[in-house]
């Protein structure tokens, strides 16, 4: 059976409409994944609404939901309070932490439907939602292996991968791919020769379908935003290139970078990776957008 | 204070109905037969080597019913119909797509240009 990945929220930080937005979206994060009819949500950005209301008029609707949140920074969890099928109540949201008896994720998306934050109190939709967990960082679910892996980013991040009938989605987003000493950086021209990747990260992507990572800046931007917990897209096209993955989507979009500009980033990174020599497809992950695998 | 009162009178939905007016079309920029505009009408138009599809090819490389463009509320959506070669939006293989002003398609041999107004 084929994976379908669809793209609800492409955006970092902050929901960004505008009418320079329109084509890669303004939404945040949130990517669904999608085997046969078992149905995986990446993160509950602010797209995770537009999903939620999707998922409602589905025929045949999806029995139960995996929600797998890779940090609860703000623009990861905004959207769920507004995630239609939980009020719904006949769609059980499973939510999982990364061991057994970590319920901190359950915690803290609870923690945001407060009094103080949100009008309607988690204990209304709580019997819909439970919280799961993962045992040593993998879980089989519906013939699904499901593996989650650390990330580099300020407060801690987990991705996610996602492995069956030999297709392989890879999501890693707010992760920041470090600059190594000696490296050319920033490298304007393009000239440099591809930079050094961490082994352990390379092999948790290694031969993926589709690799969806963080790519939130261009050299330039990277140069005053290193430790932000955020990458560039040329490391990440190296690292894509080196992983041997087939298609590369850019992800989390800054806030501040029009549709036009997100272009020229991806039209550089196809560029670079032909110069290095790689069989890559790569895009800008764009709202609206469904790939099939 | 004569300057100060409002110049213009009666309901705002009467003077903005034409951005609830959305118009969608493919322009034809390779492919078979002139290059033309077609006008998206109604909810679906669909697409492929079958003489039942709106808009028919006759490319070798074109499924029966190859894809469809569906009209959703404002937006157009671009749908594959599971076809043998796929189709291409700004060069990338996608299964299906919301479609923007100025979005490339290929489908089969043939490439449009998607506008919306």
């Amino acid at each position: 059976m084929p994976a379908f990945v669809k793209f609800w929220g492409t955006r970092g930080s902050i929901p960004t409409p505008a009418s320079w937005t329109r084509v890669y979206g303004g939404n945040t994060p949130c990517v669904e994944v999608r085997f046969d009819n078992t149905l995986f949500i990446c993160d509950a950005g602010s797209g995770i609404r537009e999903l939620g209301k999707d998922l409602l008029t589905r025929q045949p609707a999806p029995k139960e939901l995996h929600l797998l949140i890779t940090h609860t920074h703000w623009d990861h969890i905004q959207g769920f309070p507004f995630f239609a099928p939980v009020y719904a109540k006949n769609m059980p949201v499973h939510v999982y932490g990364r061991q057994a008896q970590d319920n901190s994720t359950y915690q803290l998306l609870s923690g945001q439907m407060s009094s103080d934050y949100f009008p309607v109190s988690f204990k209304e939709i709580g019997h819909s939602i439970s919280a799961d967990f993962f045992q040593d960082g993998q879980r089989e679910i519906d013939g699904v292996i499901v593996r989650s892996f650390a990330l580099n980013h300020p407060g801690g991040c987990f991705g996610y991968s996602f492995e069956k009938d030999g297709r392989k989605i890879v999501y890693a987003t707010d992760n920041e791919l470090e600059i190594k000493p000696g490296e050319v950086f920033p490298d304007m021209e393009d000239t440099g020769p591809p930079r050094h990747m961490p082994s352990s990260l390379l092999e948790v992507a290694r031969d993926a379908s589709l690799l969806i990572m963080d790519a939130q800046y261009d050299e330039r931007e990277y140069q005053t935003k290193q430790t932000w917990g955020h990458s560039c897209c040329f490391s990440v096209t190296d690292f894509a290139t080196q992983a041997n993955v087939g298609t590369l989507a850019l992800f989390h979009h800054d806030p501040e970078s029009t549709d036009t500009q997100i272009d020229a980033k991806v039209q550089a990174c196809r560029l670079r990776a032909a110069r290095h020599g790689a069989n890559l497809v790569i895009c800008a992950a764009r709202e609206g957008v469904e790939l099939k695998f | 204070m004569a300057d100060q009162e409002p110049t213009m009178t009666g309901d705002i939905r009467m003077l903005r109905r034409g951005r609830e007016t959305h118009r969608h079309s493919l322009e034809l920029l390779e492919g078979e037969g002139a290059l033309r505009e077609i006008t998206i009408e109604g909810e679906e138009l669909t697409i492929g080597r079958s003489a039942d599809t709106n808009f028919r090819l006759s490319s070798k490389r074109a499924s029966r019913l190859h894809a469809f463009f569906r009209v959703r509320g404002t937006d157009c959506i671009l749908r594959d119909n599971d076809s043998h070669n796929g189709v291409y939006l700004n060069g990338l293989k996608v299964y299906s797509a919301v479609l923007r002003e100025g979005d490339v398609i290929q489908v089969a041999d043939s490439v449009f240009v998607y506008h919306e107004e």
